[in-house]
């Protein structure tokens, strides 16, 4: 049985995005201005959008990037980040060169990768990639560099070897850090995706919305927000599950009367 | 006043020879320094030598930074001495091995793994089959008093349940001598008091070698028995208190017992003598 409370902050979202196009629609109802469509109308071109071959095979091209950018991203991350958290002298190598990068704009160097690597799949999926790395390295150094040197210990004195240790204690034991970071790379991901996609206006999410805006179908660039914004949503939603159900173990505890008296 | 009939040097004529024999570990005038950048170097054991035979439950005892958990952490090869050697069964310790299993105040406990998956991890790494290891295990979760609690995660136990666990964890991997870092250290009293019977009868079981670090004298002499009181900076040793008290030992009647009152009396005196030095310039 759900309590009242229960009910409420399950339906808040729901509200809150019901309340958010209510409020769209009628402003759109008072300006009145072509380039102002109703909330109504914006959900109406949707399925146009999502029912057209091209537009489906451009907007399945971006999350085809965003995936591979994300997975490579993580996969590379992860070790450095976590090598840098246990080794003086990896973080002295890679530190400098993550201060620096860290907070430059991944999309500003989208013009120079352009130049290098064209306006292709692999100049996007690059800037995808820098977007993901730098918040997943940076959470993987953190999470390893805060493991209790007196876990490690005690997995040394069963035996495990150091490269064991690492995979077998720091990992584990880091991973509510490294998922933090992960949730920050996708949504960067995301973000990064859709950028490159206005710079180098080839194919993609970010192309079609701007491509309509060009061509002042603004009922098709307000419903192209509400897919990619949908996206973002569900995609973050997935994680937090994936997050959930991985490091349940690290969550806060609830009072369970636990003792011998 | 000496307390009869403690051997107050282990460097007294008969003893090295005959604890040779049978020495499970050997401590060989190891020095231990702290270099730290920008302050002094600190000496942290300066010369201890020291010689444990198989079975004897000895508590390191001193005031905090005399060096008591370092020297322990030499002996468990988690830190290497500046100079000097320990030895376990003959061999010099160069690391961390499962003849040596280590007990920490912090627990140190896998948050990841469930009761079972921890105290199974040791027998798991020693090729031991899952099955079989899974048996072992429940058997040592109920001798440490956790049945009902193995699929519970260290989260979700309070502090005495944790050390619990990390007495089995360490248990089960059949350490030929357990390390203990002031184990107790963190817990309420009442825990504390029902952790050391408990350790005590676990240990009459089996009587492996026990190096039990800690800064309370009723521990220390409750437990042991020998007792290695240490100074602080530079870590020496002050003086080795042979505690012949009658064992299984109970709380209750060990309280009122003279002989008892009377070391726990002249241990503290030595740590007071201990702080005088330092105080003086």
């Amino acid at each position: 049985m759900m309590s009242g409370r229960d009910v409420v902050s399950r339906a808040a979202p729901l509200l809150a995005c019901l309340g958010l196009l209510g409020l769209w629609e009628i402003a759109a109802l008072v300006l009145s201005t072509d380039s102002f469509p109703t909330a109504w109308g914006a959900i109406r071109a949707i399925p146009s959008i999502l029912g057209d071959k091209e537009s489906l095979i451009n907007i399945l091209d971006s999350l085809r990037r965003m995936a591979i950018g994300f997975a490579v991203g993580v996969i590379v991350s992860i070790p450095l980040g976590l090598m840098m958290g246990r080794s003086r002298l990896v973080a002295s190598l890679f530190n400098p060169l993550l201060m620096v990068t860290y907070p430059v704009p991944k999309a500003a160097l989208m013009p120079i990768i352009m130049l290098w690597l064209g306006v292709g799949d692999l100049a996007k999926t690059l800037v995808i990639f820098l977007g993901v790395s730098l918040p997943v390295i940076y959470h993987s150094f953190q999470g390893a560099k805060a493991v209790e040197e007196k876990m490690l210990w005690s997995g040394a004195a069963m035996g495990l070897s150091a490269a064991q240790r690492m995979i077998r204690i720091v990992l584990p034991a880091a991973l509510p850090e490294i998922l933090t970071g992960c949730r920050t790379g996708l949504v960067l991901a995301l973000i990064t995706m859709v950028t490159s996609e206005m710079i180098a206006r080839q194919s993609g999410a970010g192309n079609i919305l701007f491509n309509s805006l060009d061509m002042g179908q603004y009922d098709t660039v307000y419903a192209m927000i509400i897919i990619i914004g949908a996206m973002g949503i569900g995609l973050d939603a997935a994680f937090e599950n994936l997050r959930g159900k991985l490091v349940k173990w690290s969550e806060p505890s609830f009072e369970i009367p636990l003792s011998f008296a | 006043m000496k307390v009869a009939p403690s051997r107050p040097n282990i460097e007294d004529e008969l003893a090295p020879a005959r604890r040779q024999t049978n020495a499970m570990i050997a401590i060989d005038n190891v020095s231990h320094v702290f270099r730290t950048s920008g302050r002094q170097d600190h000496l942290a054991l300066s010369n201890i030598s020291l010689i444990i035979e198989d079975g004897a439950f000895v508590a390191i005892l001193g005031p905090s930074g005399c060096g008591k958990s370092t020297l322990l952490y030499v002996v468990g090869g988690f830190v290497s001495p500046t100079e000097g050697l320990a030895r376990v069964k003959g061999q010099a310790i160069t690391g961390p091995g499962p003849d040596r299993g280590p007990v920490f105040q912090e627990f140190a406990l896998f948050p990841w793994k469930s009761v079972l998956g921890n105290v199974m991890y040791g027998p798991r790494q020693q090729g031991v089959k899952s099955a079989e290891a899974e048996v072992q295990t429940r058997a040592l979760i109920e001798m440490v008093g956790l049945k009902g609690f193995e699929h519970f995660y260290p989260k979700e136990l309070s502090g005495g349940m944790k050390q619990r666990v990390a007495l089995a964890r360490t248990l089960a991997y059949h350490p030929a001598v357990l390390l203990m870092d002031e184990p107790f250290g963190a817990l309420d009293a009442h825990t504390r008091t029902r952790l050391q019977n408990d350790l005590l009868n676990i240990w009459e079981r089996d009587r492996k070698t026990v190096l039990f670090v800690t800064h309370s004298v009723d521990e220390a002499v409750f437990l042991s028995d020998r007792v290695v009181v240490m100074t602080r900076s530079p870590g020496r040793i002050k003086e080795v208190v042979e505690i012949d008290l009658p064992r299984p030992r109970r709380r209750s009647e060990l309280l009122l017992d003279p002989r008892y009152q009377k070391y726990v009396v002249e241990i503290e005196r030595m740590i007071d003598d201990t702080s005088e030095e330092q105080l003086r310039p």
